[in-house]
């Protein structure tokens, strides 16, 4: 500092004993690299390789650079640049490693959610085991308390509703049809007391809609038309984006509400 | 310039400061300064590292096997001897041992003139084999792992910084060899030697770390 | 102190001709070179916002191609960012005042310093010689993956500004070393002048950020020349991770202007309102306070541009406590001037005009902050008048401060107040003429970098356009009466504002030596009592 400008100290001399040591030491930290790769520890290998290197690079701050013997002012000023590293990481990869899963294809990214749609149930609108199941554990978790367990209708809460719940086991009363996309609509859209579930993804709607036209006395099949009419079959239909209406389902909702 | 330098014992120093260990101790902050500036410099390849490591696993184990670990261990070795003259040649010039000093700087010149011919070997065997920089990428034994290739991109970028470092390295120390030669260095004047010293000691440091995480680790 | 006669010698005067001044190793000399230099490409840069305001005058194509005004306003924020703003301060009035403030005979490396001057110059050159060769269009900030894929010659600006950013790096060193070592006798850390504190914050952030800067832009160059592919979504790398690294150096960049503007600020209140500084460590802290932030909050530039939802939260979350510090300081500003003995001559003038678009500048930024109106606001007008408000409000109003505090220091003569103030009132109303109408074209959705507009915007556009040309008339005057001052001014006293801190102890100009005997520190810097 500025008041002991006027002081003559002796430099500090690195004791060549120290230099040989140091060296040893460094060329020891590199066998050991080396050796430890070579035993299959897992993950713990990155860290014994990164400690090793650590150690090795504090040798050299510590005793070739003399930072041991040089003064605070160094010391804080080297060790400052780690902590702004440190900063730099950390923040970046708040961003590169949180952006949910995003998969590398042959040398493009693709937005994860449409690739694990499509592997998952690319169309909903087709019943398959996996959905029906599906479907299954929503309908214990969103419906028996009006339709009841075995959904006939008769839920704890049914008593209370005016018109009833439907009765899913008889042909009879579908106000707009036992289809699954039949029933897709009515889900998407609320009938009577029950509201619309448009705001549960359309592939659990869709499962919803298989599970229930199980429980009845035949399983109908939909035609082609039946699925456009409610918007399913292309990508950004029925099936396709998450907590979205297709498009014309959309209008026809807004126009009836005027 | 009219600078007039002034004298302190037997040794001149610039005006502006108040004596040869205020110059002394001033420049070798500078050097710290630089140094950490340094870190800086390096940081972004190691960020990008990093990032595309943890996004693609696989690939970059997969990219790594293709070093060959025993030229980077060679090489790790040839730069910790390097340090170990570089060290003994600032001792020599501390203890005004002029031939110690002059060995020592030739040793650490050749050393490092060592360490670039095996990255010139390591690298020229590489494009052989068409592993460029991701946009000229033309080996196909990684065909299931398309984000290898820039792992080789790191790669070059890395080893080519550090090689760069290592050429500026031998240009200063070539500067300080001939004034060593000439006498100019001892006990009481060395500031030359030393921020050289610790420069390149840096450069050891910068492969302590790139040797294990791009040869052994990946 | 007591002034001495040189017998009229000073460093102006000490030696002669062109070659004296390009070989200098003077930090004084050096300073007014890198002030003459900027001032320069300052007049650049303005002519290119001119014509950028002209062809915005009306809608539709009017004077340019959608070509030409894409070159045009990189040119503009280039050269204004790299080339003026960020050297103007530190580079021009920190080398010359810092180190006569520390009562030290020149910075630590003089040498380097003059490199630092040439090797800013060589990159500032060859980023303004593709202006011959193939002008840039793709904006200051150079996003990846367009400025891979651009035909025009990036490859040159991003050389360019690497180069110039080792100028920076140079001389952030040097002043840091200085700082440390070069202090006078009894100028404990307690005494420093504020702007040295300022200075100081500014070159720590500068010698942390720039390398990352020049790193990236290197490997940009390496990403257009052989296809390295970091940042090039064509080969597997992340374009966004260049918006990280730039930002990593850009956000702290933009301190990097407004600290040592906020120091000049700090330096000239007390000085004009005669009255110690309110607050010095809290002042002085708070420049190391946002100088810390600024290295955590860069992904504010980055809310949409597909970030994780968890960096957005943290960055959003972080910006928010950059007013903390600032907001001490506006305080500690006004609490000074309370009850002060203001004196309204240039230095106070422009302060006043500093703090009032610095904090337009900094409330606006608050609305940018916040993740849901950033979705809004971003790349709008909005942005382009906060972010001028910040940097033209800040930086070039805190300069004009400094020159006008320092002008008769730097050339021994004194300016025409008169004048001056017209000159102010150009500068400060056609700025806030110019652009505080863009907040609300920016509100309605007016998207930046466009050469057109739609007509219900024209008004807004036109009285932005014609505050530009006020400001234009203002800064043509200010040459005008400057450069008559500098022939034909009155000679300056050795201190005529009553300064107490150490450059004023000594003549104007000041001598070779900078000090005849070297000087003691025995008072605080703002302390009026013991100085005449």
């Amino acid at each position: 500092m500025a008041e002991k400008h006027g002081n003559h100290h002796k430099h500090h001399i690195l004791a060549p004993k120290i230099i040989w040591t140091v060296w040893a030491l460094l060329l020891i930290g590199t066998a050991l690299t080396v050796g430890a790769t070579h035993f299959h520890f897992g993950a713990v290998n990155y860290v014994i390789g990164i400690l090793i290197a650590t150690i090795k690079a504090a040798l050299v701050v510590t005793f070739f650079m003399g930072l041991k013997y040089d003064s605070n002012e160094n010391r804080v000023i080297f060790l400052t640049s780690f902590v702004f590293v440190a900063i730099f990481f950390v923040l970046t990869m708040s961003d590169l490693f949180f952006r949910g899963p995003v998969e590398f294809d042959n040398g493009r990214f693709l937005a994860a959610q449409e690739a694990h749609a499509a592997a998952q149930s690319s169309d909903p609108w087709i019943s398959t085991p996996e959905l029906v199941a599906k479907g299954k554990e929503l309908y214990a978790a969103q419906c028996v308390v009006c339709h009841g367990v075995n959904g006939k209708g008769d839920g704890p809460a049914a008593g209370a509703l005016n018109p009833k719940p439907r009765n899913f086991t008889a042909q009879a009363g579908w106000v707009n049809g036992r289809k699954p996309s039949e029933i897709f609509g009515s889900l998407t859209k609320g009938l009577n007391a029950m509201p619309s579930f448009a705001t549960s993804p359309a592939p659990d709607r869709w499962a919803l809609a298989h599970y229930v036209s199980t429980l009845g006395p035949s399983v109908l099949k939909d035609s082609p038309e039946d699925l456009k009419k409610v918007g399913a079959g292309n990508a950004s239909g029925g099936g396709g984006g998450e907590k979205t209406l297709p498009i014309d389902l959309a209008i026809e909702i807004m126009s009836s509400e005027g | 310039m009219a600078h007039a330098p002034a004298m302190d014992g037997n040794r001149q120093y610039a005006h502006h400061f108040l004596s040869a260990d205020h110059e002394f101790e001033t420049s070798k902050q500078g050097i710290w300064l630089f140094l950490l500036q340094e870190v800086l410099f390096f940081s972004p390849l190691f960020v990008a590292y990093y990032v595309f490591r943890g996004l693609h696993p696989a690939d970059w184990h997969a990219a790594a096997q293709l070093l060959d670990w025993r030229m980077g261990a060679l090489n790790t070795v040839i730069l910790i001897c390097s340090s170990l003259t570089m060290a003994l040649a600032v001792h020599g010039a501390q203890t005004s041992n002029k031939k110690k000093l002059v060995v020592n700087l030739i040793l650490t010149l050749g050393l490092a003139c060592g360490f670039l011919v095996v990255k010139y070997f390591e690298y020229t065997h590489k494009f052989h084999m068409g592993i460029y920089p991701a946009g000229a990428f033309t080996y196909e034994g990684l065909g299931q792992y398309p984000a290898a290739k820039l792992y080789f991109s790191i790669y070059y970028a890395m080893t080519g910084l550090h090689g760069i470092h290592v050429l500026g390295g031998m240009a200063v120390m070539l500067w300080v060899l001939k004034r060593a030669m000439r006498g100019e260095f001892n006990a009481h004047y060395y500031t030359p030697v030393e921020m050289t010293g610790l420069y390149w000691h840096f450069v050891d440091l910068v492969w302590i770390y790139l040797f294990p995480i791009l040869y052994l680790l990946g | 102190m007591a002034h001495t006669s040189h017998d009229g010698e000073n460093y102006l005067n000490h030696e002669k001709g062109l070659w004296s001044w390009l070989s200098t190793i003077d930090h004084k000399r050096i300073g007014v070179m890198y002030l003459f230099t900027v001032l320069v490409f300052f007049f650049i840069g303005g002519v290119a916002a001119m014509l950028v305001r002209a062809e915005l005058f009306r809608p539709g194509l009017t004077l340019m191609t959608a070509d030409t005004y894409n070159k045009m306003f990189t040119y503009h924020g280039t050269i204004m960012v790299f080339m003026v703003v960020i050297p103007l301060i530190p580079s021009a009035f920190g080398n010359f005042v810092l180190p006569m403030m520390l009562g030290a005979k020149d910075v630590a490396f003089p040498k380097l310093n003059l490199a630092s001057y040439y090797v800013w110059l060589a990159g500032a050159l060859v980023a303004t010689a593709s202006l011959v060769v193939n002008q840039l269009d793709t904006g200051w900030t150079f996003y990846t993956p367009y400025s891979i894929r651009t035909s025009t010659s990036a490859s040159w600006v991003l050389l360019g500004a690497f180069i110039m950013g080792f100028g920076g790096i140079f001389t952030s060193l040097n002043f840091i070393a200085t700082i440390h070592k070069l202090r006078a006798p009894g100028l404990t850390w307690g005494r420093l002048p504020l702007f040295v504190w300022a200075s100081y914050a500014t070159a720590i952030v500068q010698l942390l950020a720039t390398p990352v800067l020049a790193l990236t832009l290197f490997l940009v160059v390496l990403e257009r020349s052989t296809g390295i592919g970091i940042f090039d979504p064509k080969l597997g790398g992340d374009p966004v991770l260049f918006q990280h690294f730039f930002w990593f150096y850009s956000h702290p960049a933009v301190y990097i202007m407004a600290l040592p503007a906020m120091g000049i600020i700090s330096e000239v209140i007390p000085v004009h309102a005669r009255k110690q500084v309110f607050g010095y460590w809290a002042i002085a802290l708070a420049t190391f306070g946002i100088a810390l932030v600024a290295f955590v909050v860069w992904g504010h530039h980055m809310f949409v541009s597909g970030q994780s939802e968890l960096a957005n939260f943290l960055f959003s979350l972080i910006t928010m406590f950059v007013a903390v510090p600032t907001g001490v300081k506006v305080f500690s500003w006004v609490a000074t001037l309370y009850k002060g003995d203001l004196h309204f001559r240039m230095p106070l003038l422009y302060a006043f005009a500093f703090i009032f678009v610095f904090t337009i500048g900094g409330l606006t930024g608050v609305f940018l902050a916040a993740l849901g109106s950033n979705v809004h606001l971003t790349d709008t007008y909005f942005v382009v008048a906060h972010f001028h408000y910040v940097m033209v409000g800040g930086t070039i109003m805190g300069m004009l401060a400094g020159l006008h505090h320092w002008f008769p220091k730097m050339s021994g003569r004194m300016y025409s107040e008169g004048w001056a103030r017209v000159s102010w009132f150009l500068v400060f109303m056609g700025f806030n003429i110019t652009f505080f109408p863009q907040f609300i074209v920016g509100s309605q959705g007016m998207p930046r970098r466009y050469y057109d507009y739609v007509p219900e915007f024209t008004t807004l556009n036109q009285i932005s356009s014609v505050g530009a040309w006020i400001i234009g008339v203002g800064f043509v005057l200010m040459a005008l009466y400057l450069l008559h001052a500098l022939f034909r001014g009155a000679k300056a006293p050795p201190n005529p504002w009553g300064a107490a801190t150490l450059e004023w102890a000594q003549d104007s100009p000041p001598p070779f030596h900078n000090f005849d005997k070297d000087p003691v520190v025995t008072h605080g810097p703002y302390d009026y009592r013991t100085s005449h």
